[in-house]
């Protein structure tokens, strides 16, 4: 429970970041102010929020969760699962979308392909976003629950309030600079937990050795590198194809909240450099959020839920205002989330639902007033979806496997789109709706095509497979598009050696 | 097939180095990136080295294999 001081400071967090997200409504008199900032960012801001809205309180709370179960191999997701991905997003699909003027990924599907595969993957996007808000929700009511004793839906209902006003006035320079300021906060919140924990347990090599005495199920805690036939959900196959191939790549390039972010930079450099310094950023990651989970295995041994390692550890390691601080990083986290989530579901919506098939045509301030609706639907629904999650044994492993239905087809539609002339709309569609497909059908029946744990890693690297030899095979057998068509869509070498020119 | 049984004879250490030439590789296509492209964006009295994002994702490479190197 928190202390006098700890409820201050968290309070004096939460209307800090109020004022200051409201504050960024005096920018916002254009749909292009709300969706992208003006275009007038720069790296430094964008590549802070990158990073805290990725982490957010799936970290905190399911990757140390996860890192108390299996170790430090989940540290993959923000080294291997990003820093690759994010390289190439900012040296080759970044460029592309900025220089199209583009708002949304399934944009540049739709130009690229079709109509159809564009509203497909928007609706497909904000179904997932909507779930994923669920699930940032009930990680929320998870920790105030342990903290602080609050009823599960009146911490749902305080964070949806809040995130929810700044976000629906100020747009996405509210929630970006706003996420700079979480950024700081989680960083000094969480090294503040991971030394005093160091401290706790006796130093980094104490705890190795320790943990190592615990039986043969902790045997390959500290190897990054998982066996094949490991039965965690990490083996090293899937973390190089499943991972490293596919979602990390189908994040980082096909997530609309991600990219959005690169968007609003102010100039192409910008733009390259705020995933480049995303990535750096990204690597202490794991630091934070995984190194308490190791950490309680010495301090809390025996938990049944993985997921109770953190909010155990604040428990016990941190003294009165320290806790504050954290529980402030980790609302941070999750506020950083859930704030991204809400302006690219409303930026989807808006730019892919609303303005091609309900009203074309509009001024730029209905527009701007839908997207700002869309927001207050959206927290509206996340709240009330939040209890799916609660079904899922790991919170992380949850969100995880919802994103695997469809990261690996989309991500083969992008993939052939930009860098094979001879894809055409009917093997985007067809690689879409089978590779979607052929993910659920996998999820449905695991267990009787796999032997890990939760085989979401392996089910987005052979739904990517099949959609990928789908679109092929389509494409080969369908009418190919004219160069017209493709002008400034598909990668050519004449990017980096001619600028500006597609 | 689903579960790469074909590759269970690979033992960790070749798992390991297969990551680590995969980050090799990727530095090595970095640094074919003319370097106008990199900096596009930025005026041409304004390019420094510090501005240079292959020095930038280089850097960012070179930890990123040390720490698999490590663990």
């Amino acid at each position: 429970m928190l202390a006098g001081i700890d409820y201050f400071i968290v309070i004096a967090y939460i209307i800090g970041m109020l004022l200051l997200g409201l504050y960024f409504k005096k920018f916002v008199n254009s749909s292009e102010d709300y969706f992208l900032g003006g275009k007038s960012l720069p790296f430094w801001a964008i590549g802070m929020s990158i990073v805290v809205s990725d982490i957010g309180a799936l970290d905190f709370v399911g990757v140390s969760g996860q890192a108390y179960r299996y170790g430090i191999s989940v540290g993959n997701f923000d080294w291997v699962g990003s820093v690759p991905a994010m390289l190439l997003a900012a040296f080759i699909f970044i460029p592309y979308f900025w220089r199209g003027g583009m708002y949304t990924i399934p944009e540049y599907l739709g130009r690229r392909y079709n109509q159809k595969v564009r509203t497909i993957a928007s609706v497909t996007w904000i179904l997932f976003f909507a779930l994923d808000l669920g699930v940032l929700f009930w990680a929320s009511a998870v920790l105030l629950n342990v903290l602080m004793g609050w009823p599960i839906w009146i911490s749902i209902v305080a964070t949806a309030g809040v995130v929810g006003l700044y976000t629906y006035f100020g747009g996405i320079t509210a929630v970006i600079m706003t996420d700079v300021v979480q950024f700081v906060i989680m960083f000094i919140g969480g090294f503040a937990l991971v030394f005093l924990s160091l401290y706790e347990v006796g130093g980094w090599d104490n705890m190795v050795d320790k943990i190592a005495t615990m039986g043969p199920e902790y045997r390959n805690h500290f190897d990054i590198i998982q066996p094949q036939d490991t039965k965690s959900p990490f083996p090293w196959t899937g973390i190089l194809f499943g991972l490293t191939f596919v979602m990390a790549n189908a994040y980082m390039i096909g997530n609309q909240s991600i990219v959005q972010r690169c968007l609003t930079a102010k100039n192409e450099w910008h733009a390259k450099a705020s995933m480049i310094f995303g990535s750096a950023l990204k690597m202490f990651i794991p630091i934070l959020v995984l190194f308490p989970g190791l950490m309680a295995v010495v301090v809390h041994p025996g938990l049944l839920d993985g997921d109770q390692a953190l909010p155990m550890m604040i428990k016990s390691i941190l003294p009165p205002g320290l806790v504050g601080l954290m529980f402030a990083a980790f609302f941070a986290g999750l506020m950083s989330s859930v704030d991204s989530l809400l302006n690219s579901t409303a930026t989807l919506f808006t730019k892919d639902i609303y303005e091609p098939f309900i009203k074309k045509g509009a001024d730029d301030k209905h527009y701007l007033r839908v997207g700002q609706i869309t927001t207050l639907v959206l927290l509206l629904i996340g709240v009330a979806t939040s209890p799916i999650s609660s079904d899922f044994p790991g919170i992380y492993v949850a969100i995880q496997t919802f994103m695997s239905y469809f990261q690996g087809p989309i991500f083969a539609i992008l993939l052939l789109g930009i860098f094979w002339k001879r894809t055409t709309e009917w093997g985007g569609l067809s690689a879409l709706v089978i590779g979607i497909g052929f993910a659920i059908y996998l999820n449905v029946f695991k267990e009787q095509f796999f032997t890990i744990e939760d085989p979401f890693l392996y089910i987005s690297w052979w739904s990517f497979l099949l959609g990928f030899i789908v679109n092929v095979t389509v494409s080969l057998l369908t009418k190919k598009h004219t160069e017209e068509q493709l002008q400034g869509l598909v990668f050519s070498s004449k990017i980096l050696v001619k600028n500006k020119k597609l | 097939m689903f579960n790469f049984d074909w590759l269970s004879g690979v033992s960790q250490e070749t798992a390991k180095m297969i990551f680590l030439g995969l980050y090799a590789l990727i530095g090595f296509l970095v640094l074919l990136l003319p370097t106008e492209y990199v900096y596009e964006g930025i005026a041409k009295e304004d390019r420094h080295w510090w501005n240079n994002l292959k020095i930038w994702s280089i850097a960012v490479l070179v930890i990123l294999a040390s720490i698999y190197n490590h663990f």
